[in-house]
């Protein structure tokens, strides 16, 4: 956008009554708050609190039901997300827009080339993504293929790539979910930079601390309801927490490290390959013990989930690997073979591999269990003991069913989790091979499975515990290793590391490419 | 308790929106059908009740309508079995015609006594037309070549094999129209027993409805039953559960094949008592289309086949007594599947939001 509108009103936006309803469920309810020009202004709120949606309002990617939006003491009406663009609100998504097959300089210029006729005008595109790149100091590889980056560049190309449309408002959607905490403070850094250029930036997260250390201001939202604005320096992360949920959180697992028993399995010399026969693991070894769990931290992609798959029995252990469970070779073993030797599995991606969502709740907790634990037959559904077995998971771990017969589709992201935690939890499983169990559900039912994750320990269960959220790591694991490019890292015993160490070990040891802004 | 209530709405609302689907559907289908009649100079009601009469008038017509169901019975569970577990068997009349070849040349070259003939035709059908599934399914696995590719290519493939090697068996090359390329007769103790006399409504009925019964049970009670149906529903997370997918695929793709196979056994042992070349007026898509219908359920399966029977046999009766062409019926068959395949949950949940806007803005 253009300069003359820096001396305007003192909001850069403003919301009056926004509202968007999915049938009886409020997503946004009246939400009304302004947010001031040249700040950081941080929106809070667990899942489900409308944070979503209230962005995608801005970006014209949701229609509100009800409700203006005022930019600039304007009320603005927006025909579509191009629309919301021009008039310079920017958005840079969880996960990145970005081509993968595609150089740096073609994804900053997709759909907003300067033009020469019918032509696209490089020249002069180049010319002004090179200038951006110069005047909010970033240095980006223009010319080089998107796939072969790493995170923390790809989140700077978002950035260069909303600059270049001329955006006045950033809008961020949890940008630090994949980076290491090196690469948080390189955000944060550059996000300091953009506001000292006179930009404003709406700054969306669940971690509070990250709120505290950048933010000028505060929003809550809880229930899609607006709570309030608050100044910081008015908050603690308790007070913020308790505003959050109207509760109060305990935000710490308060861990007793116990005595590990016999090992449970043993990793040697593990080595994967993909389909594309590049390597994923590379000669992992380790032992888990009875009682204990060990936590596997590491920067997403760095080889985590072909760990657990291939212990399970879902991807191929490369010649030479071997994997002993109870003093048994059980590599190669088939997922089915596994769980008839109780190894159980939580899978990262809950909604594909976790659950069925057109399935009834019955349906989705026997799985796994059916032939695991079988049923009275060999060849028919017990549905009298299916039933039974339901039950208990839907009690014990608090799971919020209408009915065991409704789809597990019409279940909260928390509650949904509860139920894949909770069966596998419910089998006596003697090893379980768990992948971020907490990713993206509320804080109460965080503190719920992460409890229920040491009892589970305690009771003489070994559990691999692979988590991107290192916070996690650090509260649960009594030994933690850093996988980083395939391998594995010693990450010390509970306690052991503090954060930055493990953030450290995260990226090999070496120093942060997220370096460019000083 | 509010989400719970929010919950209970939702539900309510997909049960509605099922029950919608069929209203809303046969209604448009119905003001189509009758602005093609009226098109076509003909008069509705007369079309409408020559249908019925064509269908259901008398015995004769039962009865056609029986022998037109048997085969859209055993064709659409077959084609449910594979859907339902997310495997697209489009090779339904491929399976079929060696199905039904293999059944004749069993039912002319053996002697057996008679219901012994009749099961063994019935059997080395179904064997046939597994055989011919176990194709596609190799393919798939072996070198990952989409089934839906090979199903539709093997049925040409299978047409016109059949074709040939019937015109083997009839010992040369004499044969001038496809319609006298054939095998010989089957024996009196293969032909199955017509229910009615002078129609082609054999026993094979309850053999088609004891299939569709196994078929219920097998997802109702069993654990491969449980499991087949997990599997179409949602593959990762059935592999993730200790499920062995491929076994899986394989035994959908030959249980499919089977009863595939069995309908072009029924066809040539119930009907026509002997192969003729290119016999099928692609009964395979049929299926294809009596499942979709249905939405692969089987109880569905039973419903539908006797009313795309009854099409049949009625629309050559509305022929016959009106102006009209009986292919109207198949244009509507088709424009019905069409409605049946229209997403109105997403539709309904549009409407819902606009009026939810409306509200508000009232309320202001």
């Amino acid at each position: 956008m253009s300069e003359n509108i820096s001396n305007q009103s003192e909001y850069v936006l403003e919301t009056r009554d926004i509202c968007k309803f999915y049938g009886p469920l409020k997503a946004n309810d009246h939400i009304s708050l302004k947010v001031k020009r040249n700040t950081i202004h941080a929106i809070v709120g667990e899942n489900g609190a409308g944070k979503s949606t209230l962005m995608g309002i801005l970006t014209d990617t949701v229609k509100p039901d009800y409700g203006d939006i005022i930019l600039n003491g304007e009320k603005v009406v927006f025909r579509n997300p191009m629309d919301a663009c021009r008039h310079g609100i920017g958005m840079i998504y969880q996960e990145f827009m970005l081509a993968p097959n595609f150089s740096v300089f073609e994804n900053i210029i997709v759909g907003f080339e300067e033009t020469k006729g019918a032509f696209v005008d490089y020249k002069k595109s180049r010319e002004k993504v090179e200038k951006i790149c110069k005047d909010y100091n970033f240095n980006l590889p223009l010319d080089e293929v998107i796939n072969e980056l790493p995170v923390a560049m790809l989140q700077q190309i978002e950035i260069v790539k909303v600059l270049y449309r001329g955006a006045d408002l950033i809008i961020m959607d949890e940008p630090t979910s994949t980076l290491t905490p090196q690469g948080i403070e390189g955000l944060f850094q550059a996000m300091r930079v953009l506001k000292a250029a006179g930009k404003t930036i709406l700054f969306i997260t669940h971690k509070l601390q990250e709120v505290f250390e950048v933010s000028d201001e505060i929003t809550v939202l809880r229930l899609g309801k607006y709570v309030g604005t608050y100044d910081p320096k008015d908050l603690n992360q308790q007070k913020l927490a308790n505003l959050m949920v109207g509760r109060e959180v305990i935000l710490q697992a308060n861990k007793q490290p116990g005595e590990p028993g016999e090992p449970v399995l043993s990793v040697r010399n593990l080595s994967v390959y993909d389909q594309d026969n590049i390597q994923r693991l590379k000669n992992v070894s380790f032992d888990i013990h009875a009682g204990e769990i060990l936590g596997i931290a590491g920067v997403a992609g760095s080889g985590q989930q072909y760990l657990s798959k291939t212990i399970f029995g879902l991807s191929k252990a490369a010649e030479g690997s071997k994997i002993e469970y109870l003093g048994k070779d059980i590599t190669g073993n088939t997922p089915r073979e596994n769980r008839a030797d109780h190894i159980g599995y939580v899978p990262q991606d809950r909604m594909v591999m976790g659950c069925d969502v057109k399935t009834s709740i019955w349906e989705n907790t026997i799985m796994g269990y059916h032939r695991a634990h079988g049923f009275k037959t060999r060849w028919l559904v017990d549905h009298k003991d299916a039933n039974q077995f339901t039950e208990k998971v839907v009690d014990d771990f608090a799971v919020k069913v209408q009915s065991i017969n409704s789809n597990v589709g019409s279940l909260s992201g928390g509650n949904i989790q509860k139920l894949i935690v909770g069966r596998e939890f419910s089998q006596d499983n003697k090893l379980l091979l768990i992948e971020d169990p907490t990713r993206g559900i509320d804080v109460g039912a965080i503190e719920y499975i992460w409890g229920k994750l040491l009892e589970f320990a305690s009771q003489g269960a070994a559990v691999l515990l692979v988590s991107h959220e290192l916070n996690e790591v650090m509260e649960l694991s009594d030994r933690i290793m850093v996988m980083y490019n395939g391998e594995l890292y010693d990450g010390g015993k509970y306690g052991e590391f503090d954060e930055s160490q493990l953030g450290l070990l995260m990226t090999g040891g070496v120093a942060q490419k997220y370096e460019t802004i000083e | 308790m509010k989400p719970l209530n929010s919950l209970k709405h939702f539900l309510a609302d997909s049960t509605k929106i099922n029950v919608a689907r069929y209203v809303i559907s046969l209604i448009a289908t119905l003001l189509i059908g009758y602005l093609l009649i009226v098109a076509n100079n003909a008069n509705a009601g007369v079309a409408l009740r020559e249908m019925f009469k064509g269908a259901f008038g008398s015995k004769l017509a039962i009865g056609n309508t029986i022998h037109w169901a048997i085969p859209c019975m055993l064709v659409g569970i077959s084609a449910a079995v594979a859907f339902k577990s997310g495997v697209f068997n489009l090779g339904l009349e491929g399976q079929l015609y060696f199905g039904a070849l293999t059944a004749a040349c069993v039912g002319y070259m053996i002697e057996l006594p008679p219901v012994v003939h009749q099961l063994a035709c019935i059997f080395a059908g179904g064997l046939a037309g597994l055989l011919y599934a176990l194709i596609p399914a190799l393919l798939k696995l072996y070198f990952k070549i989409d089934e839906v590719i090979t199903t539709l290519l093997l049925n040409y493939v299978a047409v016109l094999a059949t074709e040939y090697i019937t015109l083997k068996l009839m010992g040369g090359n004499s044969a001038t129209s496809q319609t006298s390329i054939v095998t010989p007769f089957v024996n009196k103790t293969a032909e199955l027993t017509p229910i009615i006399k002078g129609t082609s409504a054999t026993t094979g009925l309850f053999l088609a409805l004891a299939i569709i019964l196994i078929v219920y049970l097998l997802y109702k009670y069993t654990l491969v039953g449980y499991e087949m149906k997990m599997v179409g529903s949602n593959l990762p997370f059935s592999r993730a559960g200790g499920v062995d997918s491929n076994k899986m695929f394989i035994i959908i793709f030959l249980v499919s094949g089977f009863i595939a196979g069995i309908c072009g056994a029924t066809e040539v042992i119930g009907v026509n008592h002997r192969f003729i070349a290119q016999f099928s007026a692609n009964l395979g898509w049929d299926g294809v289309m009596i499942t979709r219908v249905a939405a692969n359920s089987p109880v569905g399966v039973l419903l539908v086949s006797f009313i795309w029977a009854a099409f049949k046999t009625g629309a050559m009766q509305m022929e016959r007594a009106t102006t009209l062409n009986r292919y109207t019926m198949n244009l509507l068959q088709a424009l019905f599947v069409l409605f049946i395949s229209i997403d109105y949950g997403m539709l309904y949940r549009k409407y819902k939001d606009k009026k939810a806007r409306e509200a508000i803005k009232k309320e202001e």
